[in-house]
């Protein structure tokens, strides 16, 4: 991360303040527009997905329907679910947007992710050792954690978190890690477990059970394509987080970096360890304006539709202080990911030796 | 109806199921609500049909709510939620109108005077039009018509009246025996809210005693005083119903007490939100409704740290206005956001506990 002087990290947090204060004295009527349109989108996505899944039966009709559901699943997940959960839209005081009780399609209950996204993962952003979305516990991702023989095996782990995304984020709470160590008990996160079989198991039942139930004779057809839906919300919610964080020159802090950190301090590694991705209209609402992960972590509670024309701004004040601004196409930030992930696999001598080739 | 019960729960607990919503009807809102807005299940809703105006600053707003809406008795309020630029407001008013009304043709009506500087009465008085969809409450308020017919008395000041008008009208269409009389203040002549009625009951209501009473007609302004009470014959038997500004209503009930009227006999209702203490220091009395403790706001102390030190125990996490973890509703009162400086609006909304500081009292719901 580059370094700033005190003064310097004051009149960054000053000149991000502005840009926040701008947005948040123009929020209105265009804002409660956008994110009800989205919401009929969602709405029309996902009944027009669940009708038209039992005549799956016809080849186009099948790839119509799980699109449809997928897509949903995307939409309601990460610029509806994701967004609300924030606190964007709580302005509003409408309570189908409540931040505090919006409860979200997918397994991870949203008491859970309120705990370990936004309080956590946002507060405590790519420290290692606390921002424990950091890899999620299952990938070795920066040389400040040790390596392991088990960690040369971690792409299939990556293969399986991304398939399985939804599962994982429910079980991300349970901090394995922690209870395989002994620093935690089982009995403590009893209430947790409790909670993710409620929430799996209503998400499970419905996908798996209900609807193929209700339509008995093509059942296979409808869980088959349930599940796909699923899937293909499980692989694009897992690339667009994994971009968002863990490509090449997204930075991670140590704690002692940050402790008693300023305001300022807070910005800039939220700048440096975020990463975006560019794309067109759908790409940004389907990744939940995750493409613009900076702004993101800079204004998480700000709707993330203006990320988009707040972004130049905040490119511009980058410039100002010499912070990289870390964005490229899709495509070249996912590959660093994967290369990310190949390479922290291996052990440290023989990374750097191929690193330095 | 018996059996439906069983069906209506188990078909809403597996709405629950498939659509991940408290109120599982709500989901389709963002489908129904261009096709007819009154099938919105998410609130109640009523649709404005017409909009009279009354005086200079006074309209009654004529609403025909949805079906499911579950009625109200003469003098009781409801909650309207209305949406200005994209916010939700939430606000108290009288109904106006009787419940015999509602029963003959389904509409109800709101008579509402704009409030100097207050948002949500001017938005009414010059956005609001026939068609629109509006938020609706359950009705609520113990301002009713009394149990037993007994002669009464209603001191109403200004836009004061309208649950007096509910109240009137129910009485006389119940052909009320007893004597009634109303002691109605207004600024000037063109200030009398439900002229047309008021004059209409008189003329056809022989048990009805209607005085109007301008303040403010002549250079020396007129306060309520024995001269009006004692032209009430038998008084100190009546009971009392007031409605209207504060100072009115303090000076009435000092009077009827001296004529001898108990406590019990007198029935009270404000009828607008009281206006907004805005202190502009911070400091004084937070409450804690749900819990029923209290704290005294101490400089500058923001109210995440004032539940604390009031031994509550609210939900956190950052601490410093990122994660929202600490959103609580705020139910009266104005707070400043420590980040921004911002100061709230009186009424109800959500806040972030741990950058919102008291100014002024506050209540909370914790
Ligand atoms: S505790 Fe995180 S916003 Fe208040």
């Amino acid at each position: 991360m580059i370094k700033l002087t005190n003064e310097q990290l004051d009149a960054l947090a000053k000149d991000l303040d502005a840009i926040r204060d701008e947005a948040l004295a123009d929020l209105g009527e265009r804002d409660a527009k956008y994110i009800r349109k989205i919401l009929r989108l969602h709405r029309t996505l996902e009944v027009g997905g669940r009708v038209m899944m039992p005549f799956g039966f016809i080849p186009p009709v099948f790839v119509a329907a799980v699109a449809s559901l997928g897509l949903a699943k995307i939409l309601e997940n990460m610029e509806i679910g994701h967004n609300v959960m924030h606190g964007q839209y709580d302005w509003m005081n409408d309570p189908a947007l409540n931040s505090q009780t919006y409860e979200w399609d997918t397994v991870c209950t949203s008491d859970s992710w309120r705990r370990t996204h936004n309080y956590e993962h946002h507060t405590y952003t790519n420290i290692i050792g606390k921002d424990r979305d950091y890899g999620y516990a299952v990938l070795r991702l920066s040389d400040d954690q040790k390596w392991h023989p088990a960690h040369s095996l971690q792409f299939i782990n990556y293969i399986l978190l991304t398939v399985f995304f939804q599962w994982g984020v429910g079980l991300h709470e349970l901090e394995t890690e922690k209870l395989r160590s002994r620093e935690i008990r089982l009995r403590d996160k009893l209430p947790l477990i409790k909670e993710f079989f409620q929430k799996g198991g209503r998400q499970a039942f419905k996908d798996y059970v209900f609807f193929p139930l209700l339509t008995l004779p093509v059942a296979p057809i409808v869980l088959l394509g349930n599940a796909g839906a699923n899937l293909i919300r499980n692989l694009w919610a897992s690339t667009v987080i994994f971009c968002g964080h863990f490509t090449e020159q997204a930075e991670t802090f140590t704690e002692e970096e940050c402790e008693g950190e300023s305001k300022g301090h807070w910005y800039l590694r939220q700048i440096s360890g975020s990463s975006n991705f560019t794309g067109g209209l759908w790409v940004h609402i389907l990744s939940g304006h995750l493409s613009h992960q900076i702004e993101h972590h800079v204004f998480p509670d700000i709707p993330a539709h203006r990320y988009r024309e707040m972004a130049p701004k905040v490119q511009a004040i980058c410039e100002k202080y010499g912070i990289t601004y870390n964005t490229g196409s899709f495509g070249r930030q996912y590959m660093t990911v994967l290369r990310k992930i190949a390479h922290y696999s291996l052990p440290d001598r023989v990374r750097l030796k191929l690193q330095a080739a | 109806m018996l059996s439906s019960n069983p069906i209506k729960k188990s078909l809403n607990w597996l709405g629950r199921q498939l659509f991940n919503q408290e109120n599982p009807a709500a989901f389709f809102d963002p489908l129904v609500t261009p096709i007819n807005p009154l099938w919105i299940r998410g609130f109640t809703p009523a649709q404005v049909q017409d909009i009279i105006t009354e005086t200079a600053d006074t309209k009654t707003f004529v609403l025909k709510p949805s079906n499911r809406w579950s009625g109200f008795e003469a003098g009781q309020h409801v909650n309207l939620s209305v949406d200005i630029d994209g916010v939700r407001y939430t606000r108290t008013f009288s109904l106006s109108s009787t419940p015999a009304r509602w029963a003959e043709d389904g509409t109800i009506t709101l008579t509402i005077k704009r409030l100097p500087g207050g948002l949500v009465t001017n938005w009414m008085h010059d956005n609001l039009k026939a068609g629109t969809v509006l938020g609706l409450s359950k009705a609520f308020g113990d301002f009713l018509v009394p149990t037993s017919v007994e002669p009464l008395l209603f001191i109403a000041g200004g836009s004061g009246i309208t649950p007096i008008l509910s109240l009137l009208e129910t009485l006389e269409k119940d052909h009320y025996r007893a004597p009634v009389a109303l002691l109605y203040f207004v600024r000037t002549q063109a200030d009398v809210i439900g002229a047309e009625r008021l004059y209409a009951l008189r003329q056809r209501w022989p048990a009805f005693n209607l005085q109007v009473v301008h303040s403010q007609e002549d250079s020396k302004p007129v306060y309520l005083g024995e001269q009006h009470l004692d032209t009430i014959p038998g008084i100190k038997a009546r009971l009392c119903y007031l409605c209207g500004p504060k100072g009115l209503m303090d000076l009435a009930s000092d009077l009827l007490g001296k004529y001898g009227i108990s406590d019990d006999r007198i029935r009270v209702t404000f009828f607008s939100a009281p206006a907004p203490v805005f202190t502009g220091e911070s400091g004084g009395l937070v409450t804690f409704s749900r819990s029923g403790k209290e704290v005294e706001a101490d400089d500058g102390k923001a109210l995440l740290e004032l539940a604390e030190t009031a031994k509550l125990n609210p939900k956190y996490g950052c601490r410093m206005g990122i994660c929202h973890q600490c959103k609580c509703t705020k139910t009266s009162g104005t707070v400043v956001n420590s980040l921004t400086g911002k100061v709230s609006s009186p009424g109800e909304e959500q806040i972030q506990l741990c950058i919102s500081v008291p100014q002024g009292p506050v209540t909370i719901e914790l």
